[in-house]
């Protein structure tokens, strides 16, 4: 072939063209180090996949999702779900035992576990971990209410901890998160000695532990850690739990890797009705963790996700809405193919709620109840599951979802989310007339332009049409939603929120006047009675007196009617045979010390995959 | 010829201040508050001055001698990117990411030229027959099946169904074996625009009647086509295929996303989404240093081949 | 010997004479016949083929049949329908975009690279500056900045703020050919024969220079349309695109997912309307070209 030559006339190009292919090949030829999956079988590891990357190892400052499943594995926490128990309890963890709650519910005094120890790291003395200790838990509250440090996490501890908010006060005169005194007393967050933590409230606050103390946010940071590494201490995890970090790729995969100083845990022998069966107890009373590494992908589409899925590479996975049809027949089930390939499935109610809101601040929609109610009355949620969900959700007749213990049972013969387009078109005149004039094209803001988003948007404008409402759907980014929301210029906006604690307060704290945008209150809603509610209940502890009140509170935001309420999420995820001890929890994340891989049946399952495409 | 390199040298600086000028005001004015995003959803205004604070953002825009243009241009001009939205140094998330880029789009730029422009230059000597419009009507369609089908389809069957290569990244394979796929998808779905165009520019050069004379003077039709014609259709080319290399930094999106290839190009629309302006800022600054040197190389390449260009 | 007369109704006898120019010519104007009647029957508000895309004609998702000869899409709208629609929104993409480049670019290339000197150095630094900064954040930034304002009293809609983006970016590949070509042609005989004889600059331009690189802007024309076009579908994926409107782009889009259900036929609708008027545009413009050179006129 003599184009070698011919190319020569290529000038500029030749020169170029043998740099290009040099450095080509010295990138081709590095292949990355690290050992094999497939071919080391001793060792016990974990696939999963994530769909955004994680944005840093930081308990403090940690708020997506994704970042706290991967941190809860390396951070612990004074107390912790029960990873089998239904309804769901809280356990001591890094705690000795529940707390003293004084009289006044004022004071919680707090023993630590003794024999705890931090991961070996450089930033210690002779690198190898030192003992968990009471300051630990002071320093770390501290951390996220110094002002200097930019904590998301501030608004849960805001006017909470007696002498908390003084000194966050004394850190706004600081000029650098460094030069901050950690030292400095704080008078409602106190060790008494080592091994005992003192926490006064400035008023009784009932969800201290399930909010705060087994939220990552509170997990013990080390200040050794702090002063060492600075700002890349999102990259470097010290903490005191089963897993430690090896390899953080960020934009491409995580990996942890057993810690070796981990004081060892066993395996939960008491659980719930049915768990037995379920095998969930064949590991009882054994050493935890069991896998030697898990590993995360970072995929952001759903083709590969599923492929690799399919090749058993990854343990895991939610069921994409458009392969459904492959995975689940008609009737809820898994279909043959999925049951040759010995694939799982697990289905579970998630404690969420998804809404059309409504910004009562706004001029059209504030003061028009009959065009809020007509909107509601306007949109078919059944269908809409159907659509969008595959049918597995459930319709939302209320705000509260069924696996709280406020639920009302009887909430859905009161009507609230019945779709009724007549009587919606009835009350589409009513508001009309209500507003004088003739109604202005609403808005509404979605935030996302994808595929999903879009036809969401779609199905919202053809439901409205159909009444006679128009409306303009405003697709968006996430950033300028949130601004948008934030800055009360929205009219109707499309969102939702999961619980983050089996608690119903989460949803009803939306609600609460107080808490208006930017709080979580993004309705911009009021009404004294539901506040006088509110603050009672605030104080209570969980009783069925409670369960009462936030029912009545219910009811009240159902009849103002300042959003649509459409769905509670149902989670449905397939996995392989050989990923063992996998339950579902509603709230707790720090779960993959639990799991085992059968590995023997890994190696059959695999060859079955290949075999069948 | 130095006078006219040290000229065009000169011409750069220029450029790179007008990038400045022009990111700059892009982000302030597109930017929005972004203290907003970073306080998180449910911070109360002290939290947002505070950050406000630290990332300068209550700074003068232009008019002091601390504005927050003098900062940007400071720090632009000593490399110092600062930290990104989640706090790593944006130089590290560069250097990370330049080489999986590259193995991506060097081999699939490099394949796409020298494959398209051999082939221009067979189409162009069988121009006029069926084959010629076979050509066209196939690459047509190389241009017109959209750039998703190529990656899906390719991932599905030589990924998964016949399983010749691995359908995503794994970093325990070898780099080579990760890009190969999407290397093969990238050339097959680059062939069809870049042979049109090479094939018009082939064309157009035919019609000179320097090529008349070549012919007649009794050359072979491979003489004539690889020693004269693309000689001197070299300036469009050379146009195209260089200032294509700046470029070729900032990765392939569509591929590094559905293949897991932690490149840059998925990094600049990361950081577009979440408006972190911090990274946005400093790419488009190196990929505007960039293409200002190759823009120089480019115009020596010019003179290079064509003298003429030289005489002003 | 064919009878005189001027280049342009030589060109266009020539290429009539050529049937698949013809043919092709006659499917981009249906093409864009197409896109003025959905115009037309939006504002007087006809309800007849196209524009009553959203009416459910079957269930979610079903495929081609004789009933739909496309299918339908989630809400059971008729693929067909939607595809005809999304003719609108891909043309004037398509028009709009070109016509701004070309109206910008080709006047700075020829100015620049006749008149060189200072002027031509502004130009370059111009262009360059836009080039240097990556395409998917300048018209993020432009349909940013132009959205929410008016012009002439014309509100700016989201889309229309992109149309405009994109022109105002793509102006920078038609204006470097045509200044690297008038360099070129600068210096060639005919022109330094124009000069020597009085001619004035204007007149060298518009007569002498510009039909001798016309035919490049044709075909950067046609090619760019085509470009333009394939735009639209990557402004969907970033979530820029039409969004309320059925468009071609986003119904490849939508393809990610619906693929792996099987859903092949949106996918597949608009891709081949993309390839039919791509391949019309690509043959259409060689022809046109090869009539429109000069140097074939005396045949």
């Amino acid at each position: 072939m003599n184009y070698g030559k011919k190319f020569s006339s290529f000038v500029g190009l030749r020169r170029m063209d043998l740099v290009m292919a040099a450095i080509a090949a010295a990138i081709a030829f590095s292949g990355c180090g690290g050992s094999a999956p497939d071919g080391d079988s001793n060792e016990m590891v974990l696939y999963h996949v994530l769909h955004t990357r994680i944005k840093g190892l930081d308990p403090g400052d940690m708020r997506d999702v994704y970042s706290i499943m991967v941190g809860s594995q390396i951070f612990e926490t004074l107390y912790d779900y029960h990873f089998l128990k239904r309804p769901y309890e809280l356990i001591p963890l890094l705690a000795k035992d529940m707390p003293e709650v004084s009289p006044d519910q004022l004071v919680y005094t707090i023993k630590i576990k003794r024999g705890v120890y931090f991961q070996d790291d450089v930033c210690f003395t002779g690198g190898k971990g030192r003992e968990l200790k009471a300051q630990d838990f002071v320093f770390s509250i501290k951390r996220i209410a110094n002002i200097k440090y930019l904590s998301s996490n501030w608004s849960l501890f805001d006017d909470r901890i007696v002498g908390l908010d003084e000194f966050r006060e004394y850190t706004k005169s600081c000029k650098s998160e460094a030069q901050v005194d950690c030292s400095r007393t704080v008078e409602g967050l106190t060790a008494s000695d080592d091994w005992t933590l003192v926490i006064k409230l400035t008023k009784p606050w009932p969800q201290l532990i399930s909010a705060a103390l087994a939220d990552i946010s509170t997990a013990p940071v080390a200040k050794e850690a702090v002063d060492y590494y600075g700002k890349d201490i999102i990259s470097h995890p010290v903490g005191t739990g089963p897993y430690k970090l090896n390899v953080w790729r960020r934009d491409s995969y995580i990996e942890l890797g057993r810690n070796p100083t981990f004081r060892g845990e066993l395996y939960p022998s008491e659980s719930e009705e049915g768990d037995a069966e379920a095998g969930y107890l064949d590991d009882a009373g054994k050493p935890i963790p069991f896998a030697d590494r898990v590993v995360w992908t970072v995929i952001e589409e759903y083709q590969p996700t599923w492929l690799l899925f399919l090749q058993g590479k990854v343990d895991a996975t939610v069921v994409p809405k458009d392969s459904y049809g492959e995975v689940m027949t008609e009737g809820g089930e898994l279909t043959a193919k999925m049951k040759q390939l010995n694939i799982q499935l697990k289905t579970f109610p998630d404690p969420s709620t998804y809404w059309l809101g409504f910004n009562m601040a706004d001029g059209v929609l504030g003061n028009n109840k009959p065009l809020r109610l007509a909107i509601s009355r306007a949109i078919d949620r059944q269908k809409f599951i159907e659509l969008f969900f595959n049918g597995r959700h459930l319709v939302a007749d209320g705000l509260i979802p069924p696996m709280m213990s406020s639920y009302d049972p009887q909430i859905k013969q009161k009507g609230y989310a019945r779709y009724d387009p007549q009587e919606a078109r009835n009350l589409l005149e009513d508001a009309q007339v209500l507003y004088g004039a003739k109604l202005p094209t609403l808005k509404i803001a979605v935030p996302g332009a994808d595929t999903w988003s879009r036809q969401f948007g779609q199905f919202l404008e053809r439901s409205l049409r159909a009444i006679g409402l128009e409306v303009e759907v405003q697709y968006m980014d996430l950033p300028t939603y949130q601004e948008k929301i934030n800055t009360k210029s929205a009219q109707m906006f499309a969102s939702g929120t999961t619980a983050g604690t089996p608690d119903g307060q989460d949803f009803l704290s939306m609600f609460y006047t107080k808490n208006a945008s930017p709080g979580p209150n993004k309705f911009n809603y009021s009404n004294p009675d539901f506040d006088r509610l509110y603050e009672q209940a605030e104080v209570m502890g969980d009783c069925p007196q409670r369960d009462e009140l936030y029912r009545r509170m219910e009811i009240i935001v159902l009849e103002d009617c300042p959003a649509a309420f459409l769905n509670h999420r149902v989670g449905c995820v397939l996995h392989h045979d050989w990923y063992k001890n996998y339950k579902p929890h509603a709230f707790a994340y720090g779960l993959s010390k639990y799991r085992r891989i059968d590995m023997a049946k890994r190696a059959a399952d695999k060859e079955l995959l290949k075999k069948i495409k | 010829m130095t006078a006219y390199i040290i000229r065009r040298l000169l011409y750069t600086i220029p450029i790179v201040f007008g990038v400045l000028v022009l990111t700059f005001t892009l982000f302030t004015v597109v930017g929005g508050d972004i203290s907003l995003e970073i306080a998180g959803k449910d911070a109360n205004r002290q939290t947002i001055d505070e950050i406000r604070k630290e990332y300068g953002l209550d700074k003068p825009l232009f008019l002091s001698w601390d504005s927050q243009f003098v900062n940007h241009l400071k720090n632009a001009l000593t490399f110092d990117f600062g930290r990104a939205r989640d706090r790593e140094p944006i130089i590290d998330k560069i250097k990370r990411g330049i080489g999986p880029s590259l193995a991506l789009t060097v081999p699939i730029f490099l394949g796409v030229v020298i494959i398209s422009v051999s082939l221009s230059l067979v189409v162009a000597f069988v121009r006029g027959t069926v084959w010629d419009i076979l050509a066209v009507v196939i690459c047509v369609a190389g241009m017109s099946v959209p750039y998703l089908s190529f990656i899906l389809f390719g991932q599905y069957f030589l990924g998964y169904k016949w399983g010749f290569f691995p359908v995503f990244f794994s970093p325990y394979l070898s780099l080579a074996r990760n890009v190969a796929l999407p290397v093969l998808i990238g050339i097959a779905a680059g062939l069809g625009g870049n042979l049109r165009f090479y094939r018009t520019v082939m064309l157009d050069e035919m019609q000179n009647d320097y090529v008349r004379t070549a012919f007649a003077k009794g050359l072979t039709m491979r003489r004539v086509l690889f020693k004269h014609v693309l000689k001197n259709a070299m300036i469009p080319v050379i146009t195209r295929v260089v200032l294509a290399i700046p470029f070729l930094f900032l990765g392939s999106l569509l591929l590094e996303r559905f293949f897991g290839i932690p490149g840059l190009g998925y990094l600049m629309v990361e950081a577009i989404s979440s408006r972190d302006y911090f990274v946005i800022g400093a790419m488009t600054y190196i990929s505007a240093i960039l293409v200002v040197a190759f823009n120089l190389i480019t115009d020596i390449c010019y003179v290079l081949v064509d003298p003429r260009v030289c005489l002003e | 010997m064919p009878k005189g007369g001027s280049l342009l109704k030589d060109g266009l006898r020539r290429l009539l004479k050529r049937k698949l120019a013809v043919v092709c010519l006659v499917v981009i104007v249906s093409y864009f016949l197409l896109a003025g009647f959905i115009y037309l029957a939006e504002f007087f508000d006809w309800r007849i083929g196209p524009t009553l895309w959203p009416e459910q004609v079957g269930e979610s998702y079903a495929p081609p049949s004789s009933k739909n000869i496309f299918g339908t899409d989630i809400f059971g709208q008729s693929v067909l329908r939607k595809t005809l629609y999304g003719a609108k929104v891909s043309i004037t993409v398509a028009l709009c975009a070109s016509l701004v480049s070309i109206a910008i670019g080709v006047p700075l290339g020829a100015i620049g690279g006749y008149f060189r000197g200072f002027v031509d150095q502004i130009i370059v630094w111009l262009y360059s500056t836009l080039s240097s900064i990556p395409y998917i954040l300048l018209i993020l930034a432009f349909a940013v900045v132009l959205r929410d304002k008016s012009i002439f009293g014309h509100k700016l809609t989201g889309i229309t703020a992109v149309y405009l983006a994109i022109g105002l970016t793509s102006w920078v590949g038609i204006c470097r050919l045509i200044r690297g070509e008038v360099i070129k042609h600068k210096d060639r005989d005919y022109v330094l024969a124009a000069v020597s004889y009085g001619c004035s600059r204007r007149r060298i331009i518009l007569r002498h220079l510009m039909p001798n690189v016309l035919h490049l802007v044709i075909i950067d024309f046609s090619l760019r349309f085509v470009a333009f076009i394939h735009a639209e579908v990557i402004l969907s994926f970033l979530g820029l695109g039409e969004a309320s409107r059925p468009s071609w782009g986003a119904m490849i889009n939508d393809a990610r997912m619906e693929l792996s259900r099987g859903v092949w036929w949106q996918m597949a609708a608009a891709t081949a309307a993309i390839f039919v008027i791509s391949l019309a545009l690509n043959i259409f413009g060689d022809a046109l070209r090869d009539s429109l050179d000069p140097k074939l006129r005396i045949q």
